[in-house]
């Protein structure tokens, strides 16, 4: 095993507008996964997650664009042009958060899966049949030769996670995306999915880059975790260190916000105030207005970095 | 200005518009002839700078022809989308409000089934039915032209109820209606002042394209002879005269009339795209065809 | 998908049934009785009430109907004209293949170039050709077909001589001839249908582009071109059933263009039964347009499942 990451995110930037008008909606992410580790981006909704996957998919909405920063996937740089097109699907697999609006719904599951096998792998109709049958056994669907000819609307919710699953991994990728898997489940389900998603990572040895605002999820299945906030990470480190010693107030809050089931009453604390606007960023630390830490410097600079082997925070009262 | 009729597109539909009323109107002081006039000794001259669009097989001046056609084109545009959206939005909204009665399974598969056959044979059939000649109804003598106009109104009717059914369906079913019966308001207020005013924007677009529609339906019936009927001109009656000098050569005859219909057509339609666009942006509004 | 297709042909025989009533009804409710338009102004009451006897007239409407009904359903007759005494299958016959022909071929026209050109109209949004399909949709909407026809007349058929004038040679005589013929009615009826068509595929298309399925088609590393079969599979959709829509109004159309160059289809049939007063046969023509136009819609719904299963079981 090499030192390099399989893939590397540097200083992205991804802007939303038109003509002269752009605002980053990603403003900076750093951000590296290793062959088979398993590293969780949270942050509240608009925090730029599903934007910086998207971006390293080369899928980014209609309007929005990297405006600067390398995505390097295994030494090949994804924002040049024509690069992700082949690597997509076939080394790098995503899976979305809303299975049942992510499935072609007039085209049957099976077929769906066929056809990327068959892009990119020189198969036959038939083996490429037998295995699609094997990827459905592989993520625990049963009766694999009914539910191919099946279309997603004639699916469970569960059941359509588990294809999609199947789809994004058709092709044996070195990395998978998930972007919130099981956010549009039941909680039930949820807990299923997560672990078909834990044997498959284990059987394929994938590297995985879990997208989740569930801290719980988080600390049951990643190795490492960034936390994304106003479009930066603003803090990183081992999984058992980012929960049991975070620096970053931010952190801090979100983990207090985390349903317990340990018998603690009393009401669910929040975290006041709201991430800033598009294009509406504050100077200095963009949680600075929302932070029950900050002093005068945060306002005012830019915060530095904190750092402590693996451990990574941008916060001044870390520094302090 | 340009905002409210949904673009450059839109606002540019709308001068076109807002040009013909204007024409139509002062057509008597536009026209730099009498429409009416025969004139033996200038027929089927080419145009030049006295009759600029030429004159017709009995020497009347085509542009003032075309000049005054304006007025029964529009008019009965106009008024058949007025009688189909006064009748067709009252029907709608009744049926939408009334979900899951009688009323509403019974007016909605009539329309339906009316509208299963397409606006332009039914208005050749109906008219050739009822013939061409004056009707009397009461003390009033009614014209090929108003007759024709009735008619539209009355086969506009399901296409615009359906939109407002539609629109008032989903409404009726919102949370604020449910709010304003709580409130112990009562239906028909409910209807008239809350739920209406909603269904406005996509049935303003309709009718609006249905304007396009009827300007060409009306070219197209008296074209064939069964609209509006000479000497009165149309753009249609006066493309069926040109028909007969088709083949002899005499252009200008069909070529005004029918570059006027195309203009006001192309107007209205503008204007209508624009408007969806600007109050419909999800489109709910079918395809207009003939 | 059954019972879906069931409920449609109920509804469409309950449409066919609504509209031959208001015809029949119509018909026989105008002032002037066949008997008067047949046999002249100067008739006697008895010569009425025997005319009225030998086709049937002196029993109450709804028993008309009913017995013209059942000579429609059970033997597909559509009746016999009360003026020339033909009876109208004939006359239909004679006429419906000619119409039939040029409404399918324009259709077929307006269906492919509507096709292709709203798909590249969607994939190269704001493109020089988006623009050029939009601006054509808009005109292709206005520009009546009819006037249309007159205006191509003038410049191809007497200006310059590419193409007939008018009339209608049949295939019997030459297919370059029949083709010839046919080329300026076709194209001129297809316009209006190609630009309605095209607006639907395009902003049908945009639609699904958008989808999150179409996300994953990209994201599964399809080819372009499997990409954009995979979304014309869901755009298709709205486009079949306006489309099937769009076959039953070309008939309206049709006879418009019939009439400026000259061909013998339903058009004359119609327009000279409304001539001759003969309501038999107006009410045939129209009834033959109804079934047309209900046909075609119920194809479209059974085209529309195959496309979408989703559809047939919602």
């Amino acid at each position: 095993m090499t030192d390099d990451p399989l893939l590397r995110i540097d200083g992205l930037h991804v802007a939303f507008g038109e003509r002269s008008r752009w605002h980053d909606a990603v403003r900076g992410v750093d951000l590296r996964i290793h062959r088979g580790e398993v590293v969780g981006l949270v942050g509240e909704s608009g925090s730029g997650k599903s934007l910086t996957a998207l971006a390293v998919m080369g899928l980014l909405p209609r309007g929005a664009k990297v405006s600067s920063g390398r995505v390097v996937f295994d030494g090949i740089d994804l924002t040049a042009p024509g690069k992700v097109e082949r690597l997509r699907g076939a080394r790098i697999g995503m899976i979305f958060q809303d299975p049942l609006s992510a499935l072609n719904p007039a085209i049957p599951v099976g077929r769906q899966i066929t056809d990327s096998l068959r892009t990119h792998q020189r198969l036959g109709a038939a083996d490429a049949r037998d295995r699609a049958e094997a990827l459905f056994d592989l993520v625990g669907i049963a009766r694999p030769r009914e539910r191919l000819r099946a279309y997603a609307h004639e699916l469970s919710g569960g059941m359509r996670q588990r294809v999609m699953t199947a789809l994004a991994v058709a092709n044996d990728p070195e990395l998978l995306i998930a972007d919130e898997p099981t956010t549009a489940l039941d909680v039930t389900v949820q807990a299923q999915v997560m672990a078909m998603l834990d044997r498959v990572r284990r059987e394929l040895g994938i590297a995985i880059l879990f997208i989740s605002h569930n801290l719980e999820l988080v600390a049951e299945v990643c190795d490492r975790v960034s936390v994304m906030y106003a479009g930066r990470v603003v803090e990183e480190a081992a999984v058992e260190t980012l929960f049991g010693r975070p620096r970053h107030p931010y952190t801090r809050q979100l983990l207090r916000c985390t349903p317990r089931l340990d018998g603690e009453t009393g009401p669910m604390p929040t975290i006041p105030g709201l991430p800033p606007r598009l294009g509406a960023v504050p100077p200095g630390c963009p949680f600075a207005p929302r932070c029950d830490a900050a002093f005068d410097r945060c306002t005012a600079e830019t915060p530095g970095i904190w750092r402590e082997g693996p451990h990574m925070a941008v916060c001044w009262e870390a520094l302090r | 200005m340009i905002r409210a009729c949904g673009g450059i597109a839109g606002f540019l539909g709308a001068l076109i518009i807002l040009s013909l009323l204007i024409m139509a109107v002062l057509a008597p002081w536009i026209a730099p002839f009498d429409p009416l006039r025969v004139s033996i000794p200038d027929q089927l001259l080419e145009p030049d700078a006295r009759f600029l669009f030429g004159t017709d097989q009995s020497g009347r001046d085509v542009l003032s022809r075309v000049i005054w056609a304006s007025r029964s084109s529009l008019s009965v545009a106009g008024f058949a989308v007025m009688i189909g959206l006064c009748l067709g939005v009252s029907l709608g909204l009744a049926a939408g409000f009334h979900r899951g009665t009688w009323f509403e399974q019974a007016t909605m598969r009539l329309l339906d089934a009316v509208a299963a056959i397409p606006v332009l044979i039914w208005a050749i059939a109906l008219v050739g039915i009822f013939g061409i000649r004056e009707a009397r109804i009461g003390p009033f003598m009614i014209g090929n032209e108003v007759k024709l106009m009735l008619l539209l109104g009355l086969l506009y009717v399901p296409t615009l109820a359906r939109v407002t059914y539609t629109t008032a369906l989903s409404e009726s079913q919102a949370n604020y209606v449910a709010a304003r019966r709580l409130q112990g308001v009562g239906s028909v207020r409910i209807m008239l002042s809350d739920v209406l005013p909603n269904c406005l924007s996509p049935v303003i677009v309709q009718a609006t394209l249905m304007l396009a529609l009827g300007i060409i339906i009306e070219a197209s019936v008296s074209f064939v002879g069964l609209g509006v009927q000479p000497p009165t001109a149309s753009w249609g009656n006066m493309l069926a005269d040109a028909r007969n000098f088709l083949l002899s050569g005499e252009w200008w005859l069909s070529v005004f009339p029918g570059a006027a219909i195309s203009l006001t057509v192309i107007g209205f339609n503008l204007l209508g795209d624009g408007l969806r666009d600007r109050l419909d942006p999800r489109h709910n509004i079918t395809a207009v065809t003939a | 998908m059954l019972s879906l297709m069931v409920r449609r042909a109920g509804f469409s025989l309950f449409s066919l049934l609504v509209v031959s009533l208001i015809l029949f009804v119509l018909t026989r409710s105008i002032p002037e009785s066949p008997a008067r338009i047949v046999l002249g102004d100067d008739v006697t009451d008895a010569q009425i009430a025997a005319f009225d006897a030998q086709y049937g007239l002196d029993r109450p409407i709804i028993v008309q109907y009913l017995a013209w009904l059942e000579r429609l359903a059970l033997h597909g007759d559509l009746g016999q004209s009360f003026t020339t005494r033909l009876h109208m299958n004939v006359e239909v016959a004679a006429t419906l293949p000619v119409t039939l022909e040029l409404v399918t071929i324009a259709f077929i026209v307006a269906f492919l170039v509507s096709l292709t050109l709203g798909t590249l109209s969607a994939v190269f949004r704001d493109g020089p050709i988006d623009y050029a399909a939009r601006l054509l949709a808009v005109l292709g909407v206005s520009i009546p077909g009819f006037w249309l026809a007159l205006v191509l007349v003038l410049a191809f058929a007497v200006e310059r001589d590419w193409f007939p004038p008018g009339g209608f040679v049949p295939l019997s005589e030459g297919l370059e001839a029949h083709l010839m013929s046919i080329a300026l009615p076709v194209f001129c009826l297809s316009v209006f249908y190609m630009a309605v068509l095209t607006r639907m595929t395009r902003s049908a298309l945009l639609d699904v582009l958008g989808q999150d399925y179409m996300r994953t088609a990209r994201a599964s590393g399809l080819s372009r071109l499997r990409v954009l079969r995979y979304a014309l599979r869901n755009a298709l959709v709205p486009v079949v059933t306006i489309a099937g829509v769009s076959f039953g109004h070309m008939f309206g159309l049709a006879l418009i263009i019939e009439r400026v160059f000259n061909i013998g289809g339903m058009s004359r049939a119609l327009l000279t039964a409304i001539q001759q007063r003969d309501y038999a046969l107006v009410q045939a023509v129209v009834m033959v347009f109804t079934i047309i136009f209900v046909v075609a819609n119920l194809v479209a719904d059974l085209v529309n499942a195959w496309l979408n299963p989703k559809l047939a079981t919602s």
